[in-house]
């Protein structure tokens, strides 16, 4: 860390780490809620044959999905270090408790929905199963949801002090 | 075919496959299957509940940049410490070892072995809540004794058992997969409630 902070200044390379965890974040909803949003939507009939949920091929998002969540998860837990620091001891102090109570929740979203990831992963392979349908949206389902927690408690705790506040 | 009779199916194969030699793709992906969805109750089940006994297999000093392992409340300058790393990886390799032996015992034992951990789970901390509210506000005697979780062990593992016994298996097969939603919603929940100090002051 050090050769790091020998090129840059400590407060810039965590600006940019949040901002990359940002990023991520931006790609992870995307990828998730179109996927969610699919499983959702009721499945489509055309002249007697069924067609597919959606015109999205929903099962590619599937690695990336993984592969984003994991990331991101790692960068949250390494961001997480100068948060606990930095960030919630002036929050304790300032009395931000909706905000402390709800980004301590985040990390229980986010450790449910890394536990979930492998069935996550073995129900969306090919060929899907149809026995496995209902769990399947469900579970993708669920993984929206931590997702979106953990991006808006997230987005206000960086309000509270993060990149830009 | 479905793929939850091809897990159901996997284990049967097993014993073939000693005769055929290496296993096939089926039964890979069907040990995989009964892996992941093995990995996934335990480790949201295992989280919930070490968080709540705040068992991290390792504490991380921040301020100080240490490390130790286990419990380790923080000494005089060293600064909060944190829990959350050692609480999951502590699950993950817990939920690692109750996956991979679930790829080696029968379908229907695992299932049974699945209600069984899930009611031991829900019925453990009720009845230690039922001790504390009887030794509280019904207790004519000093029943202080009563206040331990090794006391309210084996009431809740009776009941456990009770409630494994009754569950009828063709239940216990249909909902094995549901407990993938049931134990980290219920898990969030025990875990929100925890944390309602902070949404109440």
């Amino acid at each position: 860390m050090n050769i790091i902070f020998s090129i840059i200044r400590e407060d810039t390379f965590w600006s940019i780490l949040l901002f990359v965890h940002f990023l991520l974040a931006v790609g992870l909803l995307a990828a998730v809620t179109l996927q969610a949003v699919a499983v959702l939507m009721p499945a489509r009939q055309v002249a007697g044959h069924f067609v597919e949920r959606s015109p999205v091929p929903t099962a590619a998002y599937t690695a990336l999905i993984v592969v984003l969540y994991v990331l991101q998860a790692l960068m949250g837990a390494w961001i997480y270090v100068k948060y606990r620091i930095y960030v919630r001891i002036p929050m304790e102090a300032l009395r931000h408790w909706w905000t402390l109570g709800s980004f301590e929740l985040k990390e229980h979203f986010v450790a449910m929905g890394l536990g979930l990831l492998p069935a996550y992963w073995y129900f969306w392979r090919q060929p899907l199963s149809a026995e496995h349908d209902g769990i399947r949206r469900w579970v993708t389902v669920f993984l929206a949801l931590t997702v979106w927690y953990a991006f808006i408690v997230g987005h206000v705790a960086n309000d509270f002090r993060g990149v830009g506040s | 075919m479905t793929q939850t009779l091809d897990v159901g199916e996997g284990f049967s194969q097993l014993d073939s496959s000693h005769a055929t030699g290496a296993p096939t793709a089926t039964q890979t992906s069907a040990k995989f299957g009964t892996f992941a969805i093995t990995f996934g109750i335990a480790f949201t089940l295992l989280y919930t509940v070490l968080e709540r006994l705040n068992w991290p297999l390792f504490t991380y000093q921040p301020a100080v940049d240490k490390l130790y392992f286990w419990l380790h409340r923080p000494l005089s300058g060293e600064g909060p410490p944190m829990y959350w790393y050692g609480w999951i990886v502590n699950a993950a390799i817990a939920a690692f070892v109750v996956g991979s032996i679930a790829t080696i015992i029968s379908g229907q034992r695992l299932r049974r072995a699945t209600v069984f951990c899930c009611a031991l789970a829900a019925l453990w901390p009720a009845a230690l809540a039922a001790l504390r509210i009887y030794i509280t506000g019904w207790a004519t005697f000093d029943a202080d004794f009563l206040d331990s979780v090794w006391v309210a062990a084996p009431p809740a593992f009776v009941g456990a058992a009770a409630v494994t016994y009754y569950v009828p298996a063709q239940l216990a097969e249909r909902a094995w997969t549901s407990w993938l939603l049931i134990v980290p919603i219920a898990g969030l929940v025990v875990l929100g409630n925890s944390l309602l100090i902070y949404f109440v002051r």
